[in-house]
């Protein structure tokens, strides 16, 4: 993005091209945001030698490296975040299959609707973490449980966008479609549901951070196994920068999925009308 | 394609919405006429007066209130099923997430027409709606008149025996329009399909139809019935003929009345 900036030269001054260059470099949004990350943790680092404080509480960033290091390498970290992602998209998965299915047919069909507002408008505000004592009781603490959690946190957004998405197709496309001959069930699967498609994409993005934050919390809860559970436990016998690791290894996790699905947005530019 | 042989008779067709919340509108009273086959048929009339409606009830998707709409054998007058119908409309309608060829191919998708044939046909369409290149493009990519030739390809190669064409220039800037125009009476001309054009344009009328239906003001009736007996092909050209001048006038002083009225009406209606 180019911003215009007020210009400094005044008649007179000459040409600095050290300055230039440094001033093009602030200019780029990707040096600016690693740039500033990386002064952060030098900062960090160097307060942390300076005073002393220990590693108890504040961790320096070197030392946060070689516990990742440590616990990628021998200590099972690769197991841990295998399982939450497991755990985290096994549960999506199913939500997004069922969520746009269900979302189809709230919105065409005006009874659905009328049920399923009900309980969208009971069960959606719900904050989702508060279910998971009853899912213990009904449901114990293994997989199914895990799965469950995680499909709670996707299935809402996306069921409300789905519906949101098809009631918003343009009836023109619809009218086209019957005119060309296509049958209802025809028109559902191949008007309306790919109209709806970046309104369902919103529902995923939504859906899918709510299940990252419930499985983690869950596993905090209960969990043996799993990025929340390490975390849980790090933090009991006070190995703080374990606790960080674990920490990073979430924020990354965080950052693929959001650059993933920027990628994806940018490739629904066919649904765009102008 | 044959010569198609099945008239469009409308007897008595009234339509009146009656919305459970407000006064009831009468959108359509009493129309009679008949589209002959083969020929182009051009309605013309206010804003309002139940153009759009009438070619809605043509094509099955809304039904009248009252009178009948039949379907007749040109050769021993029967009763016929509906024939074939596709439609050309204003604001285009093309689903933008699929590329000009796709959408061309729409219709013979659904109807599970193989791939091999569809794929010929709708190259064909394309072909005669001059958009070879284009076929991989998506709608967004291309102007407004290159969208509506992919609407007109995607309904020309269902092979209708009706093409039902809905204001079907009415989103496109002048000049667009005018080559438009040309391009599809040379279309209708050698297709010999039936059409059925709805239009607020006098000269779109003259340019391609046989037959104009002058409506009035809501509620829509047939005012008048007037043949264009126009040389064909007709082109910009024709518009220089003292005989569009004379009809031009003809109809412009019917629709000044019937546009004036609904003007009156629809600032009571307000």
């Amino acid at each position: 993005m180019d911003t215009p900036r007020p210009k400094e030269d005044v008649a007179g001054t000459q040409a600095r091209p050290a300055a230039t260059m440094a001033r093009s470099l602030l200019d780029d949004p990707r040096v600016l945001g690693w740039g500033s990350i990386v002064l952060v943790l030098l900062f960090w680092e160097l307060t942390a030698r300076l005073t002393g404080v220990s590693a108890l509480y504040l961790p320096r960033p070197s030392q946060i490296v070689v516990a990742l290091v440590y616990l990628f390498g021998s200590g099972g970290l690769a197991v841990d975040l295998g399982v939450t992602l497991w755990r985290i998209f096994a549960g999506f998965a199913i939500a997004l299959f069922a969520g746009t299915l269900l979302g189809l047919w709230i919105a065409t069909s005006f009874r659905t609707r009328a049920v399923a507002d009900m309980f969208i408008a009971a069960l959606y505000p719900l904050p989702k973490v508060t279910l998971i004592p009853l899912l213990i009781i009904w449901l114990g603490t293994g997989g199914p449980f895990m799965l469950t959690i995680s499909f709670l946190g996707a299935i809402f957004p996306i069921v409300i966008n789905t519906v949101l998405g098809v009631s918003q197709c343009d009836p023109g496309l619809v009218l086209a479609a019957r005119d060309l001959g296509a049958t209802p069930q025809q028109i559902m699967r191949r008007v309306l549901l790919p109209s709806a498609i970046p309104s369902i994409f919103a529902g995923v993005r939504l859906g899918l951070g709510v299940s990252i934050i419930l499985v983690v919390a869950a596993e905090m809860v209960v969990g043996k196994t799993g990025l929340g559970a390490r975390l849980y436990l790090a933090g009991q016998i006070l190995e703080t920068e374990q606790v960080f690791a674990v920490l990073i290894v979430l924020a990354a996790l965080g950052i693929v999925v959001t650059k993933l699905q920027d990628t994806i947005d940018a490739s629904l530019g066919n649904w765009r009308t102008d | 394609m044959g010569m198609p042989a099945v008239a469009i008779e409308f007897e008595d067709i009234g339509l009146t919405f009656a919305p459970a919340s407000a006064a009831p509108t009468v959108a359509l009273e009493a129309v009679s006429c008949r589209f002959e086959p083969g020929k182009v048929t051009a309605l013309i009339g206010p804003s309002g007066c139940g153009k759009s409606t009438l070619l809605q009830i043509t094509r099955g998707f809304l039904d009248p209130t009252r009178g009948r709409l039949r379907f007749v054998e040109r050769s021993d007058d029967r009763v016929t099923a509906r024939p074939a119908m596709s439609t050309v409309w204003q604001a285009f309608n093309l689903f933008p997430w699929l590329t000009v060829m796709e959408n061309v191919a729409f219709g013979l998708d659904v109807a599970g027409v193989a791939r091999a044939e569809r794929d010929a046909r709708s190259r064909r369409a394309i072909v005669a709606v001059d958009l070879t290149g284009f076929e991989h493009r998506y709608p967004r990519q291309l102007s407004g008149g290159m969208r509506q030739r992919v609407g007109l390809a995607r309904a020309l190669v269902m092979e209708p025996e009706v093409l039902l064409l809905d204001e079907p220039f009415g989103a496109l800037d002048a000049q667009t329009r005018l080559v438009l125009q040309e391009q599809l009476a040379h279309l209708v001309e050698t297709s010999g399909t039936t059409a059925i054009l709805v239009t607020h344009s006098i000269e779109e009328a003259i340019l391609l139809a046989d037959t104009i239906l002058v409506m009035t003001a809501r509620p829509g009736r047939i005012a008048a019935r007037i043949d264009v007996e126009l040389p064909r092909p007709r082109s910009v050209a024709t518009t220089r003929d003292p005989g569009f001048a004379a009809l031009f006038d003809r109809i412009y002083s019917l629709l000044r009345d019937e546009v004036m009225r609904a003007m009156v009406s629809g600032s009571e209606g307000a």
